[in-house]
Formats: structure tokens, sequence, C-alpha cells
């Protein structure tokens, strides 16, 4: 209550606004903002702000949430990869999901984002006709679908042959293609938008096995098919120069091809 | 198709294959978690985004809280006042966000960051010459109260009760209704001017 004329306090006001007193206190608060007007003047002034504040921050931040779509793939992503991991209790929440393998999906979460400001902002006129569909697409091959498979072949056969006799040798039908748009149940999405790429790329063994198939989004923006490249012809030289195995290079790649990159590039983020 | 006959799949255990019963389990605690990121996501980036971070930041701030919260889901953990959790999780993640942007020397000055975040990228002219003094003047005065007393604030207007903040910061249910009281007596003497 409020000094000596017994007005309510401001504490009291903002409690009743918010709801947040009991029963009887809530009673007499209501009895005397009845038969007060200087306190229910008071209270109009405090839901005043209240307002002002709410739009202020609606004005401030709102322009920088970016729509949810690519997000929301991208968590989806990261849960059906933990959920093929074994469920063991983990000691500190906040100290587990700090792990590299999710700190480099935040980062492409970062660049999801990012890609849809760019797109929204329309500060080139990128042809991507269906952003939607682009977001919902997948960001990294997804394990189950896209295991990994590999040729019957030697390491000195591997380097026995030129990358793009590999790349003319492995041809992946159109049947092939449409069924991994399929599988990744992206039926809907446009072709124009994706590669329908090799896990394992041929110049390593890899197989056009649909089991080494996934649709690589083009304009992927941290992680893409460019970066992939590096990783393919770095990989493939040290196979050939006997610094690696064939067999370790293909399970590095098909494991997890980011973590790869940074094995062997040492870096946390693409050259 | 033309395969080559001596093509062969890679070993089972790189084909992983979900055992079914714990897939169903999964896809339920998926889209139970996918709900709640459809509920809280920008209500949790406005708030992080308050507290002075960027939005990049925010982004994978809130990808860490759902995956957290996935783990959590899995391991049976209880259910009650998810809505806390995620918000505490979200501050003290923030909070470390911020701090190791601070010690980073390589790194703009966190003053910067935080002007950086609070610039509209594009600005509305109409609403700024209806409003734009007033809240901007209104953001001043808020920026400029003690911390703890800004979290109470945000996280009131992301919709949070009482006792949730109470909890999220660790305070008594009496302190953070001093704090809003105090904060809000303030922020509308600011805005009289």
């Amino acid at each position: 209550m409020r000094d000596h004329e017994n007005h309510l306090s401001d504490e009291d006001l903002l409690l009743v606004v918010d709801g947040e007193l009991s029963g009887s206190r809530a009673k007499q608060v209501e009895e005397h903002l009845a038969e007060c007007w200087d306190c229910r003047a008071r209270k109009q002034r405090l839901e005043k702000t209240i307002s002002d504040l709410v739009e202020s921050r609606h004005a401030e931040f709102d322009s920088q949430v970016q729509p949810s779509a690519g997000a929301r793939a991208l968590l989806k992503a990261n849960m059906a990869q933990i959920a093929a991991e074994p469920a063991v209790p983990q000691k500190a929440s906040v100290r587990v999901f700090r792990s590299g393998r999710v700190r480099r999906t935040v980062m492409v979460a970062l660049a999801a984002a990012a890609v849809v400001a760019f797109i929204v902002g329309g500060v080139e006129r990128v042809r991507i006709q269906n952003s939607a569909v682009y977001a919902e697409g997948p960001l990294e091959p997804r394990p189950t679908l896209t295991p990994g498979a590999v040729r019957a072949i030697s390491a000195a056969e591997v380097c026995a042959v030129s990358n793009e006799e590999h790349q003319q040798v492995l041809v992946i039908p159109a049947s092939v293609k449409e069924e991994v748009f399929r599988e990744y149940g992206m039926s809907a999405a446009r072709p124009q938008n994706f590669e329908v790429d090799f896990l394992i790329t041929p110049e390593l063994g890899g197989s056009n096995d649909i089991r080494n198939l996934w649709p690589e989004p083009y304009r992927a923006p941290v992680w893409n098919a460019r970066v992939k490249d590096q990783l393919e012809d770095r990989l493939r030289d040290m196979v050939c120069r006997g610094e690696i195995d064939l067999s370790t290079a293909q399970r590095d790649i098909s494991a997890d091809w980011i973590l790869a990159y940074k094995k062997y590039f040492h870096t946390d983020r693409p050259l | 198709m033309a395969l080559p006959e001596s093509q062969f799949g890679f070993p089972s255990v790189l084909a992983r294959t979900a055992d079914a019963e714990s897939e169903a389990a999964c896809s339920e605690t998926e889209t139970e978690v996918i709900q709640l990121f459809d509920e809280y996501r920008s209500r949790l980036l406005r708030y992080v985004l308050s507290i002075g971070l960027t939005a990049a930041h925010g982004e994978e701030i809130v990808q860490d809280v759902f995956l957290a919260l996935f783990r959590h889901l899995r391991l049976g953990r209880p259910k009650d006042n998810l809505r806390g959790w995620i918000f505490r999780v979200a501050h003290n993640l923030a909070l470390k966000t911020r701090m190791n942007e601070q010690t980073r020397p390589d790194r703009v000055e966190f003053n910067e960051i935080v002007a950086a975040a609070q610039v509209d990228p594009q600005p509305n002219p109409e609403q700024q010459l209806a409003s734009g003094q007033r809240q901007s003047r209104l953001m001043a005065t808020m920026r400029a109260l003690p911390e703890r007393d800004q979290y109470c604030l945000h996280l009131r207007a992301e919709g949070l009760r009482y006792r949730e903040i109470a909890e999220i910061l660790e305070m008594s249910l009496g302190a953070v209704s001093i704090s809003l009281s105090r904060s809000l007596a303030r922020l509308e003497r600011a805005d009289r001017g």
C-alpha cells in the first residue's frame, strides 16, 4: 500500500495487472481500484508503458527474426542424427551440445539463416525459384539413406585413372535421380536447385549405387559442393601419395565429410 | 543403369538402421520438440537479441537449446515447466556466448556488436517518423537499466510468469516483482520525458 493515503504501491499495481496476486489480496486491490481514480489512472499509465515497451521491442527486434523454415529443417536433421546415436545419459547438458558435431550444424544453421535473409532481402538476384523447397532440403546426407557405397577398386586403380574418367564411367540415370529425391521426401523439389551428388566421389572409388547418392543443394552457404570438391581432391592426392589408405578416405568422407574436411585441412571453416 | 558387377555396398556398420521401436519413440519426441520450436523460436530469438546478442548467435543458441531439449526428453527427464527450462538454457547460453565474445581479442568490441544488433537493417521511414523517437528513447532507457532488471523485463515481455523468471534468473519471487515494477516506473518517467 502506498504510504499515508493508503494508495496501492507500484508493485501492487503491476502484480494485479499481471494477474500475480492471490485470491483475497487480488480482491482487496480490485476493490481499491474500483473506488480510487488516482490508482486507476496510475494503472492505466502503467499499462500504457507496457504497451509502448512491447511495441518498441517488436520494432527493434522483429526485423532480425528470420523465417523459421530453414532453421526448423536443420533442427529436424540434427535430431535425426542424434536419434541414430545411443541414448546415454550425459553429465551436463550445456556441455554436451557444444560438441564439435553440433558446432558444425550450428554453423550450417547460421548459414541457412543467412541464406533466408539473403533471399528475402533480394540483395542479389539469386535464381532460387522455390526457396521454401530449398530451405526444406537436406543440408547434409542422411546416414540411413546415404551411408556411402564403393566399387571394388584398389588404390592403384583409383590413381591410374583421371577424375574425369571416373566421372564418365559413373553416369547417374534419371530414374535413380528421381528415386533419390523420393527417398529424401523431396519429390516436389525443383531438380535445378539440387545436384544429385556422390557421397564418396568416384575418384575415391565411390559407386553410383543409390546408397551413395544424395540431393546436394547447389547454394549451400558454407559447406557446399565446392568445399567438398576440395576435400575430394585432397583425399585422392593423399591416397595416391600413400599417406592414407583408400578405405580410410572412403570411411572418413562418408561418415562425416565436414568433419573430414576439418581434419584433413586442419581448420574449422572452409579455406 | 550401368552398375559394374563388382560393386558392393559398405559394411553394415556404416549402413546404420535404427531399431523400429526406439525410432517410433524418437519421432514422437521429435514432433514434440518441433511443436515447442514453432511456439517459442521467435520469442527466444527476440529475448537473446534483446540482451545484446547478434542474430547469428541467436540462431545458433536457439538450435542448441532445442537439441538440448531433444536430448533432455529422450532421456526421460521431467517435462513440467518446459517453457521455463527452454528459457533458462537459452539465457545461460546467451550469457556464456556473450562472455566468450567479450574475451576474444580478435573480435570487435561487445558494445559494437550490441550497436550493430540494434540497427534496423531496413528502417521504415514512416514508422520512424511516427514513433521512432519515443521508441528509441524507451529502448535507450531500458539499456541503461541494471542488467538483471533488463533480463526480468525482457523475459516478462516474452510472456513468462514471475515464478518462471525467478527460476531462470535464480531470484526470489519478490525480487522479480520489485525489479519489474522499478523498471517500468523508470520507463514511464523516460516516456513522459
